[in-house]
């Protein structure tokens, strides 16, 4: 190695030489496979239709990630004939491009959730998170009853879609502005939506209790969004490539 | 380099600090003990669900991580924290740099790490990046006493007085080095205020999974892997009386397996929106992760040549041996795994949990269990354990765990995973996705049954160690405490 | 560096993190950071003095050991 004159024993004997050969040798891999994700321009997809998470979806989102749901729901269907027609069309990176963190998962001990949204009613979810075992009798999984009981705090939601235009999620300055009444008309039956609708394309309304929306409302309607937001009659194999 | 006085041709005796070590083995066997008992009652909650007890702190998805987090790094964690204090002072004749304080620090530092990020999963706080679940302000902390550690460990090798640096310290360092990488890029964040614990990723989607399994198979491969494979290279032939079998095989299983390991994270993520060039590549280093992993094995295994009969004698040293042998054992069953096709069946089945538990259990738990019952006697300047005849006790109901857990995940998986495919001769699928979870229920309580021998052997060792340091201490002169005279 | 100089920083390194504990403690904004400052707070001033009193007791009885040398009586 370099010309015979760095031999092992010369490594050896020094701990800073050592140090620093490793620190190089654990570099290398994760550079080639980290780096060009984020240069490489196709490796997002261009599909038209991914938004950024309404106020109320991005709340709804925290309790799930903050449940830990992915040890037991993967976000991912594989490009694999069985998931597509169990679960739908293969997941696209751009569905997940606004998510930090991603929630793929690597464990389905429940079936997966990327494309949930709208496959069963609200009152179906408020009844089976309440009570799983009720509507699915061997379900595993755990009673979230006490989401029902625990209330969104709707005063500092603008501060997240804030931070997450910090990371990189195109939030608007209007959007941000206007977060808590988003927050509050998407879960208050009979409020006017237009406004929200004209910000935030295929919204779910969940009937809320008014001007008070519970956790439940916001994991429900994050839920429900999971997965429609891309039209795939508008795609073809090529605007899928990476 | 500070340079000692010698006296008449001969260096004084080092103060080794072994207090700090006495305090990580305790810590360990406490964590243990914690982390399969939560082990244990998720695997009652996936057996019966009505264990979640409907309270938000007793759910699955809050306890797995309390779980997990034990296992790894308060089990896991305080052996690497504890065997690598000791080794790095015993092969370089050095005592740990940095003083007592520090050592002190870092042992309750790292403890404080571990019931903070605890209580966070519980009362429902959590980044969702598996195995690096803490968020933000906790993993600040992390840093801090990893950054120390990594001071003092680097400290004491640049005052050895050995001339060469000993292969275990190698690992020991690659372990330090690259989880510090791992942890500081992984859990980039920005917190919604600096008041509360809410953060947000500064990375999405598919760049995300990415990071994060970087990290995660690395977790794997430095924290789980080199680290313990320091302690392969230096308890094994300890116990054994012998020397490590090839040292030219040492510096090539180092170096092919750090470099290659890097690599592997993508194999979490075939055919999903990863695309296609990086799961190639990650499926390619890990099939050749294969050869490394098995030169460290034939190196550990072989430095027993002459010296199998002392596993007759050694119950200790027929942990340390049998985890190379598992270790073995998963190194294969790893890059099987990565192969697409096989993934395409076992991935997000229970054939993961089976994998990760044979390398979790049979690799790392056996090599910390192996270098434990070296260890105490060593520390408490003790003859021996208090009960030899316990330790195969503890050997025998362990490896029976062991054998019933990863024999029933594989079925459950392989089962799970043929079932989610099962086409009738209609052209549909033939099993709704909750007719596997029925067929899955009698291999989970079996895996249960699998995790209580696994307990009941660590609380043998836990009453064996016990025993040991309350037991009779030979005369000995009476030292300020945590010091001991260098004896090697 | 020797090692009383590494021993006192990191004892003193306690007052910043104890008062680092206090303020996220009085201003947290949710029950986990309200956990974690009084805990880093308790944690903090439970080392510092620990290392005080250790300080003293490996002072005796080094002290106790340089007496029982000299032949005398050990103080205290």
């Amino acid at each position: 190695m370099f010309g015979g004159r760095l031999t092992h024993s010369m490594i050896e004997r020094h701990a800073m030489l050592l140090l620093l050969l490793a620190l190089l040798t654990v570099s290398i891999g994760g550079i080639i496979e980290i780096v060009p994700l984020f240069t490489i321009e196709t490796t997002v997809e261009h599909v038209q239709g991914v938004r950024p998470y309404t106020p109320l979806e991005l709340a709804g989102r925290n309790i799930y990630v903050r449940e830990g749901c992915y040890l037991c729901h993967s976000q991912q269907i594989r490009s694999l004939r069985d998931e597509v027609e169990r679960y739908g069309h293969y997941s696209l990176a751009a569905e997940s491009m606004y998510d930090h963190p991603f929630q793929w998962g690597s464990k389905r001990i429940g079936p997966d959730l990327a494309r949930v949204g709208g496959k069963y009613s609200n009152d179906w979810h408020y009844a089976h998170l309440q009570n799983p075992q009720a509507l699915v009798p061997e379900s595993l999984m755990p009673r979230y009853e006490f989401l029902a009981s625990t209330y969104i705090d709707a005063n500092t939601i603008a501060d997240h879609l804030r931070t997450n235009r910090m990371v990189g999620v195109p939030y608007s300055d209007e959007e941000i502005a206007a977060a808590q009444d988003d927050l509050l008309a998407q879960s208050t039956p009979g409020a006017d939506t237009t406004a929200l609708l004209k910000r935030y394309p295929k919204a779910n309304m969940v009937p809320g209790a008014a001007g008070r929306p519970t956790e439940l409302d916001a994991l429900i309607a994050y839920l429900q969004v999971l997965g429609t937001m891309v039209n795939f009659a508008d795609t073809s194999t090529e605007t899928l490539k990476q | 380099m500070a340079s000692p006085v010698m006296v008449n041709g001969v260096y004084p005796p080092v103060e080794y600090n072994e207090e700090v070590v006495r305090k990580f083995m305790i810590a360990a066997m406490f964590w243990a003990v914690i982390a399969f008992t939560v082990g244990v009652y998720l695997a009652l909650e996936l057996s019966w669900p009505e264990f979640n007890l409907g309270y938000s702190f007793t759910n699955f998805g809050r306890l797995r991580p309390v779980h997990t987090s034990a296992a790894i790094f308060a089990f896991g964690g305080s052996v690497l924290f504890g065997t690598a204090m000791h080794v790095v002072q015993r092969t370089c004749r050095a005592r740990l740099f940095g003083g007592r304080v520090l050592a002190d620090f870092i042992f309750w530092g790292y403890q404080f790490f571990i019931v903070m990020a605890a209580l966070s999963y519980v009362m429902g706080f959590s980044k969702s990046r598996e195995y690096a679940e803490p968020e933000w302000h906790i993993d600040l902390w992390l840093t801090l006493v990893w950054v120390l550690f990594a001071v003092v460990f680097v400290g004491t090798l640049m005052k050895r007085r050995e001339p060469h640096i000993y292969v275990a310290n190698w690992f020991y360092l690659a372990f330090i080095l690259t989880v510090a990488m791992l942890h500081i890029v992984n859990n980039l964040a920005v917190p919604v205020s600096f008041y509360g614990s809410k953060s947000y990723s500064l990375f999405s989607g598919v760049q995300d999974a990415m990071i994060q399994w970087w990290y995660g198979h690395n977790a794997v491969g430095f924290f789980l892997t080199a680290g313990f494979l320091g302690m392969m290279y230096y308890f094994i032939p300890k116990a054994a009386d012998r020397p490590i079998y090839s040292y030219r095989l040492s510096i090539v299983h180092f170096w092919s397996l750090i470099f290659l390991y890097i690599w592997a994270g993508p194999h979490h993520l075939l055919y999903t929106s990863l695309p296609d060039w990086t799961q190639t590549l990650g499926t390619a280093f890990s099939v050749m992760l294969w050869m490394p992993s098995w030169g460290g094995m034939i190196n550990g295994l072989m430095t027993l040549s002459g010296a199998w009969d002392k596993l007759r004698t050694n119950p200790g040293l027929r942990f340390s041996v049998t985890a190379v042998g598992f270790y073995g054992m998963a190194t294969f069953e790893g890059p099987v795994m990565s192969i697409a096709s096989v993934n395409s069946l076992s991935h997000y089945t229970d054939w993961g949990i089976g994998h990760v538990h044979s390398g979790s259990l049979g690799w790392v738990a056996f090599i910390s269990f192996g270098a434990m019952y070296y260890l105490i006697p060593v520390l408490w300047k003790r003859p021996e354990m208090y009960s030899v005849k316990l330790i195969a006790w503890h050997y025998w109901i362990a490896t029976l765990g062991i054998v019933l857990y990863i024999t029933s995940m594989w079925v459950a998986g392989i089962m799970e995973g043929l079932m989610w495919r099962a086409y009738d001769s209609y052209g549909f699928l033939q099993y709704s996705f909750v007719e596997s979870v029925i067929a899955a229920h009698p291999f989970f309580v079996i895996r249960m049954g699998g995790g209580v021998c696994f307990l009941t052997g660590a609380l043998m060792m836990a009453f064996n160690m016990f025993m040991t340091i309350r037991g009779p201490k030979p005369a000995s002169i009476s030292m300020p405490h945590g010091y001991a005279l260098a004896g090697e | 560096m020797n090692n009383e100089t590494a021993d006192r920083i990191v004892s003193w390194m306690m007052i910043p993190l104890g008062l680092l504990g206090l303020l996220i403690w009085a201003r947290a904004l949710d029950a986990e950071m309200y956990v974690f400052g009084l805990s880093l707070t308790l944690f903090s001033t439970a080392f510092g003095f620990a290392q005080i009193k250790r300080h003293y007791d490996d002072a005796d009885l080094a002290g106790a050991h340089a007496a029982a040398h000299r032949g005398g009586q050990p103080r205290g």
